[in-house]
């Protein structure tokens, strides 16, 4: 623990001495400027969205909401949101949780690579799989082919539908409810239900009585994850709602803020207050329901199988494997595949197969070079950003509980509880015109998409940063000071070789997830400054999918390349630095 | 180094962890603050250390003033080691780097061992007996050989005080044995000031050239081991050093009637006045002597231990239950009628500091 912030009390004759001991003073100041600039950052433009929804011309008003929600366009949009959003969740819930009690309690063999498999297409952004399943139901593909070869009238299924666009976002989001659920049931110990059995009880009533209330929390927070990210999820319905003519919140945002129609911002900014509040409302309750299952957190994590699927087991793995492989690299290898072609609609063979949609995006068109380019700087920027700026704020979260810390936490978070594009649109309230009347250039130019992108996935690399503190004991730094070590040697020496494999997950991340952005550049990008997201939804709107495919292949590959490299280095620094 | 502490307070929030501690260490003196959890040794160690502030008071370390609620010197500046229950070894570190690094970094290393430094890792890791392990990685370690890495980067820099939070606690009862003995060898070697906080009244016994007794965030009796076992000032010394059984009775002149039976009388030297204005006689279980003809104060006994050298027995007298020491030869069952005497009080030895009240 460092002595610097704590806590003195002195009079006004101390204040120079105490200045000097670096004590009373520095204790308050700066928590509080920090914590006024998160709010500027943070908070204030959510605040002034909702302030634009509810004036007209500074002057307050019900009418937008009145003109919004008496139309009935809205309510069939409200209506698009809540079937999707429902459709998705449920199939997410169902594929999370069944994966996550076969790899948990069943004794199903390479746990491991399943685990993997599962994690796999969660890296790569929802939009470049949504395009490779439409290349994969295309109907030209060697699937439709497939299909039309088998007896009877079976066709590719459209995804430019509300079913289509469920698939696909349950498909995206269902590692969400997996990878929680996992965690919840891998916490419910062995013993629980061996006792309700020595009790005298059946697997039946066991499984009523002890295992699924102690796991509904956690299910139930699971569900709401992945129903916060089917909400919040633009890619989606941009790349199949947008041509398929249906219309769901977040897409009719954008088509209002994109359309510029008379009252378009304010129109938009009600929308998005009523998306947000919906989002808000998730989180709280997925928070409540989290408290709720940390009961269980005392327990220690078991993994050993506790069923035997018997003889089962072939069959199950074949079919899970079969699912996992075909999820994972089919639709992916169709987007290849089409990325090779010449003109859209050509048979793929020999014959046929061109890299000029390679050379075009990579060394012709300017448009998706300076896209590289931007998404690689912000990426970079914004992983830099919250890298250093989320740790401080982690380390005193961690090191420091008080009100204070606790709530710079809850500031950090809320743009990234809110929908992107909700955020995207406080963004551009906020930056337009800081101060009103001042227009500093902001808006326009790739500096909001560096505020944005840091105000949105800072919490990410807080919550990393965290995670890795709270696994080096308090003890580790007070040994560093009582050996004479402070300040930058310590960090140095002790704290940076010990948090950097942590800190840097969650850098990874936020690099990532960064460099494929798509809702927030999608609202502020202007030209010049397009990202490689919004470039490929250009491409694809304007109908150039062997573009567009070949812009995703390039990306998937980039990306892969990162990730391969940095587990590398992973490893080389496991071997270096033993840990205990 | 002595390091005094002048009327020091802590207070978090609402909770009183400290309330006016005075306390002197004098140099070479090996100091153990022996309390149950939350009694506030944990509190004050650290306050010694300069990971906490006093609330009020003042702390003097070579009468340099080092901490007073305006203003503490920070852990690094102060010339203190430090051993954890937790060992705190860092774990990207070899055994001899760990030991180095105070050599490199705490400010008061003296600079005939800064300029051999190689040789000083080994001469400390020669005194806990890893000089072998050198090159090794603390999850290379067992339990005992970390905390010996924990000593030796502690003492390596020659600090003038060494604090140890109970640094044996997370260790198997052997080993805390063999790391008792080794502690104390290193005490011998070093000549440095130690202060040893535990809740295990055998270790401070063991060690301590003198024991503070701590409850509620004061501090109960400070003495001599020996004092502090036979001469408890306190209720809560002699149950929590000496394990006593509070006998109720009545004092007058002649001595002590346990539970007033005026045809008993047990000697009244050398106990606390305390003790005889609250009508109570502390009796240590091995003070007791159990009598199987039935001599003394009729009890039944309603368990029984087999302990090897001794038995340990709960007698019901009256309905108070005691607990009584007998040699193993003593065999009575349970059930049986016993009688209990007092076997024997002793006398304060030449250096104590007891008030007697006799």
């Amino acid at each position: 623990m460092d002595h610097t912030a704590r806590k003195n009390q002195g009079g006004p004759a101390s204040w120079f001495s105490a200045l000097s001991a670096r004590t009373l003073g520095w204790r308050w100041i700066i928590p509080a400027v920090t914590l006024i600039v998160l709010i500027i950052f943070f908070v204030l433009p959510i605040v002034r969205l909702v302030w634009l929804s509810f004036t007209e011309d500074a002057v307050p008003t019900w009418q937008h909401y009145r003109e919004v929600l008496s139309d009935a366009g809205t309510w069939m949009v409200v209506q698009h949101t809540f079937w999707m959003v429902l459709g998705s969740t449920m199939m997410a819930l169902v594929l999370g949780v069944f994966m996550a009690w076969l790899v948990t309690y069943s004794d199903i063999r390479a746990k491991k690579m399943i685990h993997v498999m599962v994690m796999l297409p969660f890296i790569i952004p929802s939009y470049i799989i949504t395009l490779s399943w439409t290349q994969l139901f295309r109907n030209s593909s060697w699937f439709s082919g497939f299909l039309q070869w088998l007896p009877g009238t079976m066709e590719a299924p459209d995804l430019y539908t509300l079913p289509g666009m469920m698939f696909m976002l349950g498909l995206s989001n269902y590692p969400l409810v997996y990878l929680f659920t996992v965690a919840v049931l891998r916490k419910i110990p062995q013993e629980l239900v061996s006792a309700a059995r020595a009790s005298g009880s059946g697997r039946g009533t066991v499984f009523r009585k002890i295992t699924l209330p102690l796991a509904l929390p956690g299910i139930a927070g699971g569900g709401l994850l992945a129903f916060l990210a089917n909400l919040d999820n633009f890619g989606i319905p941009a790349f199949l709602g947008i041509p398929g003519n249906i219309t769901v919140l977040s897409t009719a945002i954008y088509q209002e803020v994109v359309g510029i129609g008379p009252s378009a911002f304010a129109r938009a900014a009600v929308l998005s207050v009523l998306l947000g509040i919906i989002a808000l409302l998730g989180t709280f309750l997925q928070w409540v329901l989290l408290r709720k299952s940390r009961q269980l957190e005392t327990a220690h994590e078991e993994t050993r199988p506790r069923f035997s699927l018997g003889l089962w087991r072939s069959p199950v793995e074949t079919v899970v494997w079969g699912f996992l492989i075909f999820i994972s690299f089919v639709p992916l290898s169709s987007m290849v595949s089409s990325s090779l072609l010449s003109a859209y609609g050509v048979d793929f063979s020999v014959e046929t197969i061109t890299f000029s949609n390679y050379t075009y995006i990579l060394f012709e068109n300017e448009k998706t070079q300076g896209a590289i380019g931007n998404s690689l700087l912000l990426a970079l920027w914004t992983a830099g950003t919250a890298l250093i700026a989320g740790t401080i704020l982690a380390y005193y979260r961690v090191r420091r509980p008080s009100a204070l810390t606790r709530g710079a936490e809850l500031v950090t978070g809320l743009p990234y509880a809110l929908p992107g594009i909700v955020l995207a649109l406080a963004m551009i309230f906020a930056w337009m015109e800081p101060v009103p009347g001042w227009n500093p250039g902001i808006y326009g130019g790739i500096g909001i998409l560096m505020i944005a992108y840091v105000t949105r996935f800072m919490i990410l690399q807080v919550r990393g940063s965290m995670t890795a503190l709270m696994q080096v004991d308090v003890s580790m730094e007070e040994a560093a000071h009582v050996s004479g070590a402070k300040g930058f040697t310590k960090w140095r020496k002790i704290m940076l070789p010990l948090l950097l494999p942590g800190l840097i997950s969650g850098t990874m991340l936020v690099f990532l997830t960064s460099f494929t952005e798509l809702t927030v550049s999608s609202l502020l990008m202007s030209a010049g400054n397009g990202t490689i997201g919004v470039t490929i939804f250009d491409f694809e709107q304007a109908g150039y999918t062997h573009y567009s495919t070949a812009f995703s292949t390039v990306v998937v590959v980039l990306m892969l390349g990162v990730i391969g490299s940095l587990l590398l280095a992973h490893q080389i620094w496991k071997k270096k630095v033993v840990k205990i | 180094m002595s390091t005094l502490l002048q009327d020091v307070r802590k207070t978090f929030g609402d909770t009183v962890a400290l309330s006016s501690i005075d306390l002197e260490v004098k140099d070479g003196e090996f100091v153990a603050i022996l309390g149950p959890s939350g009694c506030g040794k944990t509190t004050l160690l650290r306050i010694l250390a300069g990971f906490e502030t006093p609330t009020g008071g003042s702390i003097k370390m070579d009468e340099v003033e080092t901490a007073d609620p305006r203003r503490i010197v920070p852990p690094e500046k102060r010339n203190i080691g430090m051993v954890f229950q937790s060992f705190a070894l860092w774990p990207h570190m070899k055994v001899k780097e760990q030991v180095q690094f105070p050599l490199e970094y705490h400010k008061y290393v003296p600079q005939t061992l800064k300029k051999r430094k190689k040789e000083r890792v080994k001469e400390v890791l020669e005194m806990v007996g890893l000089e072998d392990y050198a090159d090794r990685m603390p999850n290379e370690l067992s339990g005992g050989q970390k905390q010996r890495v924990a000593l030796a980067r502690a003492v390596a820099p020659q600090p003038s005080l060494l604090l140890m939070d109970e640094p044996l606690s997370s260790l198997d009862a052997g080993l805390r044995m063999e790391m008792r003995r080794e502690i104390q060898a290193i005490h011998r070697k070093t000549g440095t000031s130690i202060v040893y906080v535990t809740h295990d009244q055998a270790e401070a016994l063991a060690m301590a050239d003198r024991i503070i007794v701590m409850n509620h965030g004061t501090i109960e009796q400070m003495g001599t081991p020996h004092d502090v076992y036979s001469f408890p000032q306190t209720e809560f010394t002699a149950r929590f050093v000496g394990k006593a059984n509070m006998v109720p009775g009545t004092w007058t002149k002649e001595g002590f009637h346990p539970l007033s039976d005026s045809s008993i009388s047990w000697p009244s030297t050398w106990i606390a006045a305390t003790f005889i204005k609250n009508g109570i006689f502390p009796v240590r279980p091995e003070q007791f002597q159990l009598n199987e003809g039935g001599e003394g104060l009729k009890g039944e006994v309603v368990n029984s231990q087999f302990q090897g050298k001794e038995m340990h027995y709960v007698v019901d007298v009256e309905g108070h239950q005691w607990t009584v020491h007998a040699p193993a030869d003593v065999d009575v069952s349970i059930g049986e009628e016993v009688g209990l005497s007092l076997a024997g009080v002793e006398a304060p030895g030449r250096n104590s500091a007891v008030s007697v009240s006799s």
